[in-house]
């Protein structure tokens, strides 16, 4: 291949261009023009969030039905080797109801984790080919996880109304909806910063399977937290940080033991509720103009 | 000497170097690291060019010219390492990507393509019947798109973007595998989308493309443009010289090589305009 060195010192010629109406491209837009460009493109989201559940679970022969019957067959596992052998379930009150929500809405959160990881790889044909608001995939990732969970939601109840010892119905069943829109809330959040993370970071993939399982038993998905340190109050008080913990023991308080739940719980969810989205929104929108790259 | 000021300019390319990282390959001697040594590979080593409104404008050169990312520099796909690349309006991107959503039929990826591009969706089931009938793909438009062809994907896709009325359109080799029958209907759009005044670029190694399709065509060698000029002139150039280098006469290309380069004077691009009145005029536009 014949090969040219760098031209140093060749004739220049000078064009002078009326610069006036025109912008920089690939330049990462205003907070605020950012924002109203992906409001324009809500419905777009709506399609993508659409199209992304037409395909998953598509290989499988049983399809959607793994939507549920995955957790079912973990809560089973986990029944026989936590509650079983190990004796987890030793004073917990309705152990079978205190899995099952554990592990359903444990999960929720957990594939908004690996959703939003993995959405800008999933996403790249329609990144590469046109020029939208790059929110517009991770959101449409958390937004196709929170419709596919409402029949897992309701499999949960009907599952914890059926199994014995069989939850009551109770006055304090209506605030479940708002921890449900709380992890939501969060969960987008969530999506945010995985989508960037996995986009900058390829390792990003691998450190998930063993952070979300940390997460797991850091919040008590299969076993009692209080009963396990006996209360210790450093423990408890790490606790009562995390926010899927407060999830998960809010929903218990009110779906199985007829309680509106601990105060400083709901406190500190909607706190993270409040500003996962916003911080993670603002941390995706920062690495706008990479988003695109092979 | 002083040149016109340059009023229709709709991309303006100002000296523009993209330098990556790439992992180092093994069988350089050194014993293997735990992790991966980076090397640096010039893509680019500062390209300047003005495109004027109603261009079409060929860009040539061989595989690993810089071809293909100058394209994705100028679609905002990714930063330059240093320089900048200023448009009048965001430039529409055609790739050779096989599919947008593989496991969805034509038709809703064309939906889902017009809501992409900004389309309400009033807008788009309005777009529908239009895109579809110039990607005129029968009835395989059902099918989900994975089982298309690259020429079918390529069709599909220019038709959704066509949609749009871009004002500048970027084309990555994508057209140049339609057959006869939908080259004629494209050929066609392409002629509407330039009369609009619209700007054009073409990716291509094919000389011959360039030529029938471009009224500027531009050499792109090792990351430096060394021609730029009309597309048969280029072309023609080019041309011959990857021909000698086919031919094994590496000689004779060089030859050709340096003739090209001793007539091409680089360019260094100005921005003639107070500052504040191009914010204000920024501002405006939004």
């Amino acid at each position: 291949m014949t090969s040219v060195e760098y031209i140093e010192q060749p004739t220049v010629r000078t064009e002078y261009v009326d610069a006036r109406g025109l912008v920089p491209v690939g330049r990462r837009p205003s907070l605020h023009d950012y924002i109203a460009d992906l409001w324009r493109r809500r419905s777009f989201i709506v399609a993508d969030s659409r199209a992304k559940s037409a395909t998953s679970n598509k290989d499988y022969l049983l399809g959607n039905l793994w939507l549920v019957g995955r957790p079912l067959l973990d809560g089973l596992t986990y029944f026989v080797i936590f509650g079983l052998i190990f004796g987890a379930r030793d004073g917990v009150e309705n152990f079978v109801g205190f899995l099952l929500i554990g592990i359903f809405l444990f999960g929720y959160t957990s594939r908004c984790l690996t959703g939003g990881l993995g959405s800008i790889a999933s996403g790249k044909n329609l990144i590469r080919t046109f020029a939208f608001p790059r929110a517009v995939v991770p959101l449409a990732s958390t937004l196709r996880e929170m419709l596919s969970t409402f029949p897992v939601i309701v499999t949960m109840i009907v599952l914890i109304l059926v199994i014995p010892p069989h939850a009551r119905l109770s006055i304090w069943w209506l605030l479940f909806p708002a921890v449900f829109l709380l992890q939501t809330l969060f969960n987008i959040g969530v999506g945010l910063y995985a989508a960037r993370f996995g986009a900058l970071v390829p390792d990003a993939k691998v450190a998930i399977s063993f952070i979300s399982r940390l997460w797991m038993y850091g919040s008590g998905v299969m076993f009692s937290i209080e009963q396990i340190s006996d209360g210790h109050p450093l423990v408890m008080a790490i606790s009562q940080l995390n926010p899927l913990y407060c999830v998960l023991e809010l929903s218990r308080d009110l779906l199985l033991y007829e309680k509106p739940g601990d105060a400083t719980l709901w406190v500190v969810l909607t706190a993270w509720a409040v500003v996962t989205p916003v911080m993670g929104f603002i941390f995706f929108w920062h690495g706008e103009e990479h988003y695109g790259r092979e | 000497m002083s040149d016109p000021l340059i009023t229709n300019a709709s991309v303006v390319v100002d000296d523009v170097r993209m330098i990556y990282r790439v992992n180092a390959e093994e069988g350089d001697g050194r014993r293997r690291r735990l992790w991966h040594r980076a090397t640096q590979v010039h893509a680019l080593k500062g390209v300047s060019l003005v495109a004027r409104q109603g261009e079409t404008i060929g860009i040539l050169g061989h595989n690993g010219s810089g071809k293909s990312t100058l394209l994705r520099i100028i679609a905002g796909f990714e930063p330059p390492t240093s320089g900048s690349v200023l448009a009048s309006s965001t430039p529409t991107f055609l790739g050779v990507n096989a599919a947008l959503q593989p496991e969805l039929s034509g038709t809703r990826n064309v939906r889902l393509g017009l809501l992409a591009i900004g389309l309400t969706p009033k807008q788009a089931d309005a777009a529908m019947p239009d895109v579809l009938e110039l990607a005129a793909l029968g009835d395989a438009i059902h099918r989900p798109m994975k089982t298309y062809s690259s020429g079918m994907g390529a069709r599909l896709r220019f038709a959704i973007a066509a949609a749009a009325q871009p004002d500048i359109l970027l084309i990555d080799e994508a057209l140049a595998t339609g057959d006869a029958a939908t080259k004629a209907r494209s050929d066609e759009r392409m002629k509407t989308i330039r009369e609009q005044a619209g700007t054009i670029f073409l990716v291509s190694h094919a000389a011959q493309v360039i030529e029938e399709m471009c009224t500027r065509a531009i050499w792109l060698h090792e990351g430096q443009i060394i021609s730029d000029g009309p597309a048969h002139q280029t072309a023609r150039a080019y041309r011959w010289w990857a021909w000698c280098e086919a031919k094994g006469e590496t000689d004779k290309a060089q030859v050709v090589l340096d003739d090209v380069i001793s007539r091409y004077s680089r360019v260094r691009v100005s921005l003639a305009e107070p500052r504040n009145k191009r914010t204000r005029k920024a501002r405006a536009r939004r």
